[in-house]
């Protein structure tokens, strides 16, 4: 009996069409983008920051695990509930709550889809830039405590740049709020940035008050083909160098696009290494016409065999899905696939990219090379059989492998999936003793309990 | 698993899903409820779950979430990975049946589909009801021979409130002076609705009755004006006979736009303005990949603006009619249609035209519950009142 008191309680405070106890709503639960899978206890639909405490209150004094989610749709398993417990899914509290035209701030719910608020700022003239692939199927929650990237960091910078407060339920309940309008904010310390990225495992995050800027004018976008892949990564540096900041700097490797060209059918060519998708935007048309022109040049230059500039929003839509589904798309070359999503400074980029592939083909097993070149974060996935134990061996030590590259080059294990679970035992090695030990202890002083997100990010 | 029949589901068709979440964008009944139970992710989730032990023991409530979905297939449209995962829950559902799980209604559609070759037990003879009222009797009853064969559908022929579609249609083969004929009492339900609920070797039969009446008839065209029987028809009969039916199966829309594109259908230059939106059945476009031939005939109609809904063609929005999910959950269903309407109702658009009676009811009513001044019009309607008398 014991053993269900704190579900009934869950479902007097809660009623009980929002705690959902069966085992088909429990496996619907227990993944994320992931293979990994964990069956939680209950699963918890709030509508409210109150609603949200009430749990977590309940969590506490029964000392049950909490595992926030929004669309679960994450890359490191850091919403799978291994420890089971509470699935607190906040993708039903999704109001945008305040538009702040003056001051360009948006105050809305964790579970806001992020593409949804981006169109519906762009309506207004604003814009919110952080674009990871996953924004039609990711909340504004999700991403904070991912401190989600995309395409467009390169010049926009990522979620946490736009961060200005939150509200966020502790692990006792408490409701905290952070930061506030106001651009300038130095009293105490800045827990807006302590609670970005930390994958659910200080506290609750319910509310952002997110910063907007401008919506550009005038975009441009570009797809260069590449029959050498040194030659594309090469061409990265040479674009910044030129003195051109694209709002976007992507790079797929062959094996990317022949996936996606399976998938979309867009005529894209088979017959080259690699390509780059770039992107030039601002709000004066005639800039943005004569960056593209430099970074066509500096492409040919650079070994590009041919640059095509999509004509209408059609052909830059069309890029852009194509971009977003490299991802998925993978599934159809092998039934597994193990993505990475390490970053090096941008110089390194073609070092790290040939040792990639000469791990790679030591293993024998393939490794797709895309990403967001342009700020130095790449996703190496190394495509396999999961059913074939040989090869899960391998792939375990190619994700060490790559990980060394990362750390070796001066970068680090990810640029914007997060830890999760499945970064955890290299953890130690990219931060060190000291930094360990000091996340240890806010993690100790937030969450004596150890119930929120157990398990995940420190080893 | 006690099951003594074979999967129909094969292991690859679900391990292909990756689990990225992109179905979720798109999925109209989890747009609605924001529980990922009700996503095309969890439903795939849970049929591998069932097939791999980690539920030991499916039960009603299993089933019932294979059951609470469109079968819109917006999600397989989306799938980067290629899952069909419309196609992956008709069979799963075939597979709930097999462990005597079908839901109580759907069990009792199939039953009386077998007994009466209808979906809704009315005697054979009914099946041409909605001809009694027309100014003359169509041609088409009664024929020995004909070149097309109009396969009417369960709803167009013996639900009144969806008369209007069959009679409007008939009217323009009448007028621009087709050879076709009727089945009348020997049309038979198509075989769809057994299919996806788990009894194909029922839709066989219906299959195999429908061909031989239509063959007999020596007709080389058959056409619907349902996109169901349409897709089942085009895609379902050649697979399940495994013979090459040697007719060409065409939707009403793709049969009016020959004929008015060759001069059969003549227009009245009298037309008021009216600004039109267009909804895609699942069936027929993004299942079958018809989306320009209904768009061809309304830019014809004099006075006519077409608009598009936001999400239109390949990415339409079901109308909340598919799938059987009225008979698991009216009020999901209606709230998917609401939702429909209400983009149709952003366009700005008068008329809203589908080709589908069921697209046609469920958006009339859901215009009625949303107290929307939007009329709803089949595309035959739409046509027959712009054809020049």
């Amino acid at each position: 009996m014991s053993e269900r008191a704190w579900i009934d309680r869950l479902q007097e405070v809660l009623g009980p069409s929002k705690v959902l106890t069966s085992v088909e709503d429990r496996i619907a639960y227990s993944y994320d983008g992931t293979f990994a899978q964990q069956l939680p206890d209950v699963a918890v639909l709030p509508e409210s920051t109150e609603e949200v405490a009430a749990v977590v209150r309940i969590a506490a004094e029964y000392r049950v695990p909490v595992v926030p989610r929004g669309m679960a749709s994450g890359l490191a398993a850091a919403s799978v509930p291994f420890s089971g417990g509470i699935a607190l899914s906040l993708t039903r509290m999704n109001r945008i709550l305040e538009l702040d035209e003056v001051n360009r701030t948006v105050r809305v719910e964790a579970g806001v889809i992020t593409a949804d608020l981006q169109a519906y700022v762009e309506a207004r003239g604003l814009f919110y830039p952080p674009d990871p692939s996953s924004n039609k199927h990711s909340t504004i929650g999700g991403n904070i405590a991912c401190n989600a990237g995309g395409p467009r960091c390169l010049k926009y910078g990522v979620t946490g740049d736009y961060v200005m407060g939150l509200t966020v339920v502790l692990p006792d309940g408490r409701v905290l709020q952070t930061g506030g309008k106001a651009i300038k904010n130095v009293v105490g310390y800045d827990l807006t940035s302590l609670f970005v990225g930390s994958e659910g495992t200080l506290g609750v995050i319910t509310e952002a008050l997110l910063k907007l800027i401008a919506k550009p004018g005038y975009v441009r976008t570009a797809l260069a083909e590449f029959p050498s892949l040194d030659d594309a990564s090469r061409t990265v540096n040479a674009i910044l160098a030129a003195g051109v900041v694209p709002a976007t700097l992507e790079l797929m490797d062959e094996t990317a696009i022949a996936c996606i060209e399976e998938a979309m059918r867009l005529g894209l060519p088979l017959d080259v290494e690699a390509m780059l998708i770039i992107e030039t935007d601002g709000s004066d048309e005639e800039a943005v016409r004569r960056e593209m022109e430099v970074v066509e040049r500096v492409c040919r230059e650079n070994g590009a065999r041919k640059v095509t500039v999509a004509r209408d929003e059609k052909e830059r839509a069309q890029l852009w899905r194509a971009r977003r589904s490299v991802s998925p798309s993978l599934a159809r070359k092998a039934p597994n696939k193990l993505g990475e999503d390490i970053t090096v400074p941008r110089s390194a980029i073609p070092e790290a990219i040939r040792r990639i592939k000469e791990i790679s083909a030591r293993h024998g097993l393939p490794i797709v090379v895309f990403g967001h070149a342009g700020d130095g974060n790449l996703h190496p996935n190394i495509l396999f059989d999961k059913r074939d134990p040989a090869q899960w061996e391998k792939v375990e030590v190619m994700a060490g492998e790559i990980f060394g590259v990362a750390l070796d080059l001066g970068g680090t294990l990810s640029g914007e999936h997060g830890v999760g679970v499945l970064k955890r035992p290299y953890v130690e090695r990219a931060l060190g003793p000291v930094s360990i030990d000091v996340q240890r202890r806010i993690k100790e002083a937030l969450d004596p309990l150890n119930i929120m997100n157990p398990g995940k990010v420190l080893p | 698993m006690t099951n003594p029949t074979p999967p129909r589901v094969s292991e690859d068709d679900y391990l292909r899903c990756i689990r990225c979440g992109q179905c979720l964008a798109v999925c109209p009944t989890y747009r609605l409820t924001l529980n990922e139970t009700d996503s095309p992710r969890a439903r795939v989730a849970l049929l591998r779950a069932v097939r791999e032990g980690l539920l030991e023991r499916p039960t009603d409530r299993t089933a019932a979430q294979f059951f609470r979905c469109l079968l819109c297939g917006a999600c397989a449209f989306t799938c980067p990975s290629g899952v069909t995962v419309d196609r992956v829950l008709e069979l799963t559902r075939g597979e709930m049946a097999d462990l005597g799980l079908l839901p109580q209604p759907l069990a009792a559609l199939n039953a009386r589909i077998r007994e009466s070759h209808n979906i809704s037990a009315e005697p054979p003879e009914s099946r041409l009801l909605w001809a009694q009222n027309l100014p003359a009797p169509p041609t088409g009853v009664g024929k020995a021979q004909a070149e097309v064969v109009y396969f009417v559908g369960c709803v167009g022929a013996l639900f009144p409130r969806s008369y209007g579609i069959p009679q409007s249609f008939v009217q323009i083969l009448e007028r621009a002076g087709v050879d076709y004929a009727l089945l009348g009492a020997e049309e038979w339900c198509c075989g769809y609705p057994l299919a996806i609920n788990g009894d194909l070797e029922g839709a066989r039969e219906m299959m195999r009755h429908n061909l031989e009446a239509v063959r007999s008839l020596g007709a080389r065209t058959l056409v619907t004006t349902c996109p169901s029987c349409f897709h089942f028809w085009k895609h379902a009969y050649p697979a399940a006979l495994e013979e090459d039916l040697g007719l060409e199966v065409r939707h009403a829309v793709e049969f009016l736009a020959d004929l008015l594109e060759s001069g059969q259908i003549p227009l009245r230059d009298d037309l008021p303005e009216q600004t039109v939106t267009y909804h895609d059945p699942c069936d027929l476009g993004r299942k079958s990949g018809v989306f320009d031939a209904p768009r061809r005939i309304l830019r014809a109609i004099p006075g006519v603006t077409l608009v598009e809904m936001a999400e239109n063609q390949g990415g339409s929005h079901c109308c909340g009619g598919g799938g059987n999910l009225e008979s698991m959950d009216p009020a999901l269903s209606q709230a998917v249609a609401a939702r429909r309407i209400r983009q149709a109702a952003e366009t700005g658009a008068q008329v809203v035209v589908s080709a589908c009676q069921q697209c046609e009811r469920t958006l009339f009513n859901a215009a009625r519950a949303e107290r929307l001044r939007l009329r709803v019009k089949d595309i035959a309607e739409i046509l027959l009142e712009a054809m020049r008398r």
